[in-house]
């Protein structure tokens, strides 16, 4: 995995920082944006080949680090799956077990127009299905099917999270192919995320900008 | 109305010439090919062709003839509006109006032909040979022929001999890649008895346009076709028709899957049988009484050659049986009252249905055919289907012809269309052995899916199964079109709006999540989409023995929802170059898929009577079509990567005619060689040369 970080500052983080100064309260931390390329989300069957299993990739969007813990992770992979540290395991085999208070929802807009968390409601993964549905159109991606069987991720659709310990972040996901091909094909190497991510690293914070 | 025979004459004149003088007949009998231009498609009686209120394409045997064309997608994908796609199946089938095969009725005299691959119609399974003329009426015509007939209706009319001695003809075709085309054909009307039998065997070795992968695109094939009819005047009352058409095809079949090469055969296999008993009660009153059954098989067998290792065994077996009575009644003033009542059985037996599946179906239609005034035609018509596995239809139709001048003449007509759930839609149970997969049909999925749930392989339901309980709809259109036709010396213009509304389309949806994955789809009522657009025909005769056509149709075609969408701003895409995401404006969206913007034809028909010779030019042109989403928005927009450039085609044909009784034919169809890898059922470059024996 490689990860290429550069520090956003934002009019919303200006004023932001401003009237924190007035305030006299703790500094306010600045706002990330990442991304993150060819994170692999390896699965065993599926496809035909009996039952989905193997471990979830799992990543911590505070430190912006692929994680093996098993407390400090927010989002986690699977082939097209996607879990969240928050609510219970679904049911399927080999899943993380949830400990934190994570939620997800899906917003429709360009990245950039996504620029707060007010006024959303966040669903959290249950029994019999992911807070992010693992279907065509329904969730994150767009299946092709036969013959090509492409799965590309739907332009527009923002995955805001609210992290397992109460922060904010959004993610635009952008190929699950290696090396984000332009056009992938039947033949191209999949369960290669790449995406991008907004943290904000304060507390309760609703700015995503 | 005279004024009008003679300028039609004139018109009509272009393409019934060339032929007429090479044959070396009397120049007077043209005129009478002029009035025998009637069709029957329209209104189930004969109608002439410039008298009625409906956008109709007519192709004559003369047109097919010159052009040295063999199989019916050929000629009428030369035809202005009508194209042929291959769509997402890979299957090809053709396009009129922007509306897709699936939603085209194909009619040999009169009655329909079964056998449709994921609902496309493979119209090079038609020859040519022995047709009278091809009749296309544009837009609904569910008011007179029932389900499928939303984007037009495709009658293939075969000729009732006319000559005292056995006449006929025999002929030999051979052209790129080994294509052969041979015929016989042969006539006579013998007293009260006229018979028709016609053989055809077509053959190629194919073709490949992509030389990197194993398999051909084409692999070769050779199929026959036989036809004997038969025509027996049985009193001045009676007439009794009869006709029998048998089609068998062989064509080879391979794959290779994990490195393992899978060979077999691909067969089709079909059978027609047609009765008609005509009965003329009185000048006033006729009656027909028609019986019809057809069969249509197709088998696939897919074997390792060495081990015999099966890959795959696919069947597919569809049976139709309809018997049908109609009338008309000509009134004093000329108009026409025509009723039909028939009784449909349908019956498919096929690989992934949950054994043999069968629809009944009886229907009643009326049409009213009149001029209330001398220059204005009315026709009213409706049809009622009552149908055994999903709601009753009604489809009415209007359609207003008015004669402003001699010049100049409107069209308006509005009607219905539908059709019927399909056995796939219903019955259909597949599961992907590859990917894992499942599609059931809708009938069949609540069982199904709780068979599946039964054996732990489903993770959760996404759709309640109270949801899936409502009966599928039929899929419903409504279409307007208004013309106008001018007519002047030598030159003719026909101009021709349409917009056709389309509701309770189906198509797939995931109804279930399984254990692996994969997603349970069944099908569902709910696009719903538009397709409108123009269509301008003109044809000019420069001289009597050079005349010049042209078309050209502009289309847009459109899911309404997915419109919305993309005008309320919530559908995106993501620039190729930056990777940014933007919402895609109106401009940006395409429309539908395997539908182009522009589709155009010129064609030039120049006739050399001292020679007996004729030749022809016909230049087709589509715009660009993409066949598929790329970048996930669900939709065709301008960042899509799946597009297929415009592409031109040119077709050229020369006959010569020596000692009278022999054609000799030379020709080339795409003459600039123009191929794409995305069009499968456009080869090269093809020369073919013809000889041609008449008797």
């Amino acid at each position: 995995m490689k990860k290429t970080a550069f520090l956003l500052t934002t009019l919303g983080l200006f004023i932001a920082s401003c009237s924190s100064d007035d305030d006299n309260g703790p500094e306010t931390l600045p706002i990330t944006s990442e991304q993150v390329i060819n994170l692999y989300a390896p699965q065993t069957g599926g496809q035909g080949q009996g039952e989905i299993s193997g471990e979830f990739t799992k990543f911590d969007l505070a430190t912006g680090e692929i994680t093996t813990s098993t407390t400090e992770w927010d989002v986690a992979f699977r082939g097209t799956s996607i879990a969240i540290n928050g609510g219970t395991e679904t049911g399927m085999a080999d899943e993380p077990e949830r400990n934190g208070n994570a939620g997800l929802t899906v917003v429709t807009g360009t990245f950039n127009s996504v620029t707060t968390v007010q006024g959303l409601s966040f669903a959290q993964d249950s029994e019999g299905s992911f807070a992010i549905q693992t279907a065509s159109e329904e969730g994150w991606y767009t299946y092709s099917g036969p013959p090509n069987h492409v799965i590309s991720p739907i332009p527009g659709r923002v995955l805001v999270v609210r992290t397992r310990d109460g922060h904010y972040a959004k993610i635009e996901i952008l190929s699950y192919y290696k090396d984000s091909p332009a056009e992938p094909e039947l033949t191209s190497e999949s369960r290669y995320y790449t995406f991008n991510y907004v943290y904000n690293p304060n507390e309760g914070e609703n700015s995503l900008e | 109305m005279r004024r009008l025979f003679s300028l039609l004459s004139t018109v009509g004149l272009f393409l019934a010439s060339p032929i007429v003088h090479s044959q070396g007949k009397d120049p007077d009998s043209t005129l009478t090919t002029q009035l025998k231009e009637v069709v029957l498609t329209a209104t189930r009686t004969e109608r002439q062709l410039s008298s009625l209120p409906l956008p109709v394409t007519l192709i004559t045997k003369q047109t097919i003839n010159q052009s040295g064309t063999v199989r019916l997608n050929e000629i009428l994908q030369e035809q202005t509006g009508i194209v042929t796609v291959a769509d997402e199946s890979g299957f090809e089938g053709v396009q009129i109006q922007g509306i897709s095969s699936e939603y085209i009725l194909i009619l040999i005299d009169g009655v329909p032909l079964v056998g449709r691959s994921a609902g496309n119609f493979d119209l090079s399974r038609l020859t040519v040979g022995n047709i009278k003329q091809i009749e296309v009426v544009k837009g609904p015509s569910s008011s007179l022929y029932g389900s499928e007939a939303l984007g037009g209706v495709i009658n293939i009319i075969t000729e009732k001999p006319d000559t005292e001695s056995l006449s006929g003809n025999a002929s030999y075709r051979i052209g790129s890649n080994t294509t052969q085309d041979i015929n016989l054909d042969f006539q006579q009307h013998y007293g009260p008895l006229r018979y028709g039998f016609f053989v055809n065997r077509f053959s190629s070795e194919g073709y490949d346009l992509r030389p990197d992968t194993e398999g051909q695109t084409v692999p070769p094939f050779h199929n026959y076709t036989f036809n004997g009819r038969t025509y027996l005047d049985l009193n001045d009352k009676l007439a009794l028709f009869s006709s029998g058409r048998f089609f068998d095809q062989k064509q080879d079949a391979g794959i290779t899957v994990d490195n393992i090469s899978y060979e077999g055969d691909s067969k089709e296999r079909e059978w027609n049988a047609h009765l008609r008993l005509d009965h003329k009660w009185n000048p006033k009153l006729e009656t027909q009484y028609e019986l019809y059954f057809t069969n249509y098989t197709a088998t696939e067998l897919l074997a390792e050659p060495l081990n015999g290792e099966v890959l795959s065994d696919s069947d597919f077996d569809q049976t139709l049986l309809r018997p049908e009575i109609r009338s008309t009644y000509t009134f004093t003033d000329n108009s026409k009252l025509t009723g039909g009542a028939g009784y449909q059985f349908d019956r498919l037996d096929r690989t992934y249905f949950d054994g043999k599946a069968a629809f009944e179906s009886q229907y009643l239609y009326l049409q009213y055919d009149v001029n209330p005034l001398a220059p204005l035609n009315v026709i009213l018509g409706g049809r009622f289907d009552n149908h055994s596995e999903y709601n009753d239809q009604f489809s009415p139709k209007l359609a207003i012809r008015y004669q402003l001048n001699e010049q100049l003449s409107l069209r308006s007509s509005v009607g219905y269309g539908f059709k019927a759930p399909d056995f796939r839609q219903l019955y259909f149970d597949f599961s992907n052995s590859a990917v894992g997969y499942t599609v059931l049909g809708y009938n069949v999925a609540v069982a199904k899916l709780m068979e599946l749930e039964a054996l732990g392989q489903i993770s959760n339901i996404l759709v309640p199964y109270s949801e899936l309980g409502d009966p599928l709809k039929a899929e419903r259109s409504i279409g307007y079109n208004l013309g106008v036709v001018y007519k002047l010396d030598k030159l003719s213009v026909d101009i021709n709006l349409f917009r056709n509304d389309f509701e309770n389309m189906i198509d797939t949806r995931a109804i279930a999540r399984k254990t692996n994955g994969q997603n349970v789809f069944s099908y569902s009522n709910f696009h719903e989409i538009f397709t409108t657009g123009g269509e301008v025909n003109a044809t000019y005769s420069l001289t009597d023995d050079l005349n010049l056509s042209a078309g050209y149709q502009l289309l847009y075609a459109y899911d309404k929802e997915k419109k919305e969408s993309v005008k309320n701003g919530e559908v995106f895409a993501r620039d190729p170059l930056t990777n940014q995401t933007l919402a895609i404006k109106g401009s940006d969206h395409f429309g539908l898929i395997n539908r182009s913007r522009h589709n155009a034809n010129l064609k030039l028909f120049y006739n050399l009577p001292k020679a007996a010779a004729n030749m022809n030019v016909r230049v087709l042109y589509r715009s660009k079509y993409a066949q598929y989403d790329t970048n996930g928005n669900g939709l065709i927009d301008s960042y899509d990567s799946s597009f297929i450039k415009g592409n031109l085609l040119v077709n050229v044909a020369a006959t010569k005619n020596i000692y009278k009784k022999f054609d000799i034919q030379l020709g080339a169809n795409n003459l600039f060689d123009s191929t794409d890898e995305n069009i499968p059922g456009q080869p090269g470059m093809q020369l073919f040369a013809k000889l041609n024996y008449q008797f």
